[in-house]
């Protein structure tokens, strides 16, 4: 929805546009809005816009019971749901003081790479036809279904998973499951290389990107930027190499980044991340030891968690996840307090880069940065 | 194709335009979105059933709302809707729709949706999948046939019951959708 | 960080930094690589200073906890620190009637976001911040939603006509 209003001085109209990029537009992912001041094709300053997708989450949680909330949790952020799982879980176990078995981490760490798959995979779909690469869109799509499938034989959804449980995971993996999964690994492997010739070599691409909204390493670190968007200023910084959980400080992965922070760094961290993933995926599935898949957890439907408070990251898509918790020795959380990590990006980062963009270069910008508006609002 | 379907064409043709050209306006209203390009993309190919998704409400005729309404998106959902023109469906893909579903306690999150605009029909499901929206277009197509998809009709025939029910929820509505605040027109 | 001995060096470092320039501050290491830093309001930007100072460039977030009992609001500071590997929650209280409290935009400038969202969703006043305007809710005329003493479930049922359920 954009609507055009001409700013009238004294009388007089000025040449200044402002306009409502979302959140009714097709290029818009996710139910955001951005208002634009716009003279002729030049951004002049944008407002985020953001409170369409408010739902008083963290309000929410304290008035379930811990049981009741493991269903809510995922919901946070529908494109990458399982790290915010994994915060949940991991919040509570640090304030019930409950062990993870060994298998229950390695299953973890498979679940929340193939979530940064498919998160990764819809952005290519949302990047792609941003910038008119609609066959990208279509064969990350058509790809994003081989991880989904595989999600529907591990926990029963495709979207929405409820599996990983503080204690644990909710059930262990299932027969089949292994060979499933490398069938799917080796297509998904397949495919990086054609989608390189398609649209990450292509020049048409790195002509659209190179060098539109760069972010310096310093302006990113003091804008609170993680993840992929700080990755592509040159900062090696990864929640899962610094702080380890799951399974990951016994896997052998690289961080990739790179050191321009345009556009077109932070669309190639992406996609080298796909890869890691992939091959940490790969690890975890050779390596899984045996043993239970979780721990005994007092009965959910009395269970107090004792009180204190913890504060948990997890790498998620975007950046680094995080959940405050304090809990004050009752059956419900007395206060969960959630990063998301489009927080800082959706806001400030994005007005800061979108000033003196060009207005056909806003979108992309955007979706560059990875801006998960269900974080933002919660 | 055989003499009944050619029958049922020739006898309604723009009922037949309508069923199988249902074009989705692209609003992502809530995290139901998520499953909507897997249905427009190569795996489901709504295409196949007519059903393309469309960037400007003018264009579209099935609006599918995804997901929980907060109270600022209901004030963008009025407004699309008002944009789209007639004959126009609405389905409520998700529970959030139906009954606040997940939110049903949330402060920011309408419980019933068609007490603010007509819905001719439901998904349920948390997340639907991408089946259940065929099955749901199939079903708007019987309803479209029998002349039972009229939402907008009723619309227009109860319009000061919704607006009351829109402006309780939202108090900043004005009292009739075409007096927006600080709507300048120019040409 | 641990050291080949396994004991929690950054951590204790850093509480022993702390410690020796805020007398008032009461420091635990609840777990390796966490550190909670408890000062009086006067005191904390002093400790966020010193902080940032020693390597804390990151803020996680501000987050707000509302102490209704005590009748206190509770402001959580989370940094990390990229080279200690370090979480450290510093903490202050403030009243719950009226709070107002120093904007620390000056020294982490995208706090302005969280402080925003705290004046929105508790009511704390925070000056020097410019930007304390609504930012998740549009058109609210209720009380600042995340207190403790707005009743979810009753304003649900008033405004939407839910029903309400026993849990």
């Amino acid at each position: 929805m954009s609507s055009a209003q001409t700013i009238a001085g004294a009388g007089r109209a000025t040449r200044e546009l402002e306009m409502y990029f979302g959140p009714q537009h097709v290029g818009m992912v996710g139910n955001f809005g951005i208002v634009l001041t716009v003279e002729g094709d030049t951004v002049l300053g944008a407002r985020a816009n953001p409170g369409y997708l408010h739902r008083g989450f963290e309000k929410l949680m304290e008035y379930r019971t811990y049981i009741q909330n493991f269903p809510l949790v995922c919901r946070l952020n529908v494109m990458d749901p399982d790290p915010n799982e994994a915060l949940y879980a991991m919040a509570v176990e640090d304030l019930a003081g409950l062990e993870v078995p060994e298998r229950a981490q390695y299953i973890r760490t498979i679940v929340l790479e193939l979530s940064r798959v498919s998160s990764h995979l819809l952005w290519m779909w949302a990047y792609g036809n941003m910038l008119g690469a609609d066959t990208l869109g279509q064969w990350a799509m058509g790809d994003r279904e081989y991880v989904l499938d595989l999600f529907e034989m591990l926990t029963g959804g495709r979207v929405y998973h409820t599996y990983i449980w503080p204690g644990g995971v909710r059930r262990d993996v299932p027969p089949g499951f292994a060979e499933k999964a490398y069938q799917a690994l080796d297509h998904l492997e397949s495919m990086l290389p054609e989608y390189d010739s398609l649209f990450f070599n292509n020049r048409l691409f790195a002509d659209r990107t190179r060098g539109v909204a760069e972010l310096r390493r310093d302006e990113a670190v003091a804008l609170g930027v993680t993840g992929t968007n700080l990755r592509a200023t040159g900062a090696c910084v990864d929640t899962r190499k610094d702080d380890p959980y799951a399974a990951y400080a016994d896997l052998d992965f690289e961080v990739p980044t790179r050191q321009e922070g345009d556009s077109y760094a932070r669309a190639l961290v992406i996609r080298m991340e796909v890869e890691q993933s992939l091959s940490i995926i790969r690890q975890a599935l050779s390596r899984l030891p045996g043993g239970s898949a979780w721990t005994k957890t007092p009965n959910p439907f009395k269970w107090e968690v004792p009180a204190g408070e913890t504060y948990v990251k997890v790498e998620s898509a975007r950046g680094e996840a995080g959940m405050y918790m304090v809990s004050d020795g009752s059956d419900k959380p007395y206060r969960v307090h959630l990063r998301g990590p489009s927080y800082p990006t959706g806001i400030l980062v994005l007005e800061r880069l979108l000033e003196g963009a060009s207005l056909a270069d806003v979108g992309h910008i955007m979706l560059s940065l990875n801006i998960a508006a269900p974080e933002i609002d919660r | 194709m055989d003499r009944a379907q050619i029958t049922k064409i020739l006898k309604s043709p723009g009922k037949w335009g309508q069923k199988y050209s249902l074009w989705v306006v692209y609003f992502c209203t809530g995290c139901g979105i998520i499953e909507i390009p897997p249905v427009i993309t190569s795996r489901w190919d709504a295409e196949r059933f007519g059903v393309i998704p469309t960037a400007t409400p003018r264009q579209g005729n099935l609006f599918l709302i995804t997901g929980y309404v907060s109270l600022k998106t209901l004030g963008a959902i009025i407004r699309t809707y008002d944009q789209m023109l007639d004959p126009k469906y609405v389905v409520g893909f998700g529970s959030c729709p139906v009954n606040g579903g997940m939110y049903w306690d949330s402060y920011n999150t309408i419980k019933s949706l068609d007490k603010y605009i007509p819905v001719d029909g439901w998904i349920s499901g948390c997340m639907p999948r991408p089946e259940a929206i065929f099955i749901a277009v199939t079903h708007l197509w019987t309803l479209i046939d029998k002349g039972l998809a009229d939402g907008y009709k009723r619309y227009q025939d109860n319009y000061e019951f919704y607006r009351e029910n829109q402006r309780r929820v939202l108090p900043h509505l004005p009292k009739f959708a075409g007096e927006y605040e600080a709507e300048a027109v120019t040409a | 960080m641990r050291d080949s001995a396994g004991a929690a060096v950054a951590e204790e470092d850093q509480k022993r930094r702390i410690v020796a320039a805020l007398r008032e501050c009461r420091v635990t290491i609840p777990k390796q690589g966490r550190l909670v830093a408890e000062v009086p309001r006067d005191s904390l930007l002093t400790l966020l200073l010193l902080l940032k100072a020693d390597g804390f460039e990151h803020l996680s977030m501000i987050s707000c906890v509302d102490w209704i009992d005590a009748g206190e609001l509770e402001l959580v500071y989370h940094l990390w620190s990229y080279e200690k590997k370090v979480h450290v929650m510093a903490k202050t209280r403030i009243g719950r009637e009226a709070p107002r409290f120093l904007s620390i935009i000056p020294i982490f400038r995208h706090a302005q976001t969280y402080e925003r969202e705290i004046h929105e969703m508790f009511g704390v006043e925070f000056e020097g911040n410019p930007r304390q305007v609504p930012f998740l809710l549009d058109h609210w005329q209720g009380p600042p939603p995340m207190r403790k003493d707005f009743d979810l479930r009753r304003h649900a049922t008033e405004t939407f006509g839910v029903e309400e359920k026993a849990l």
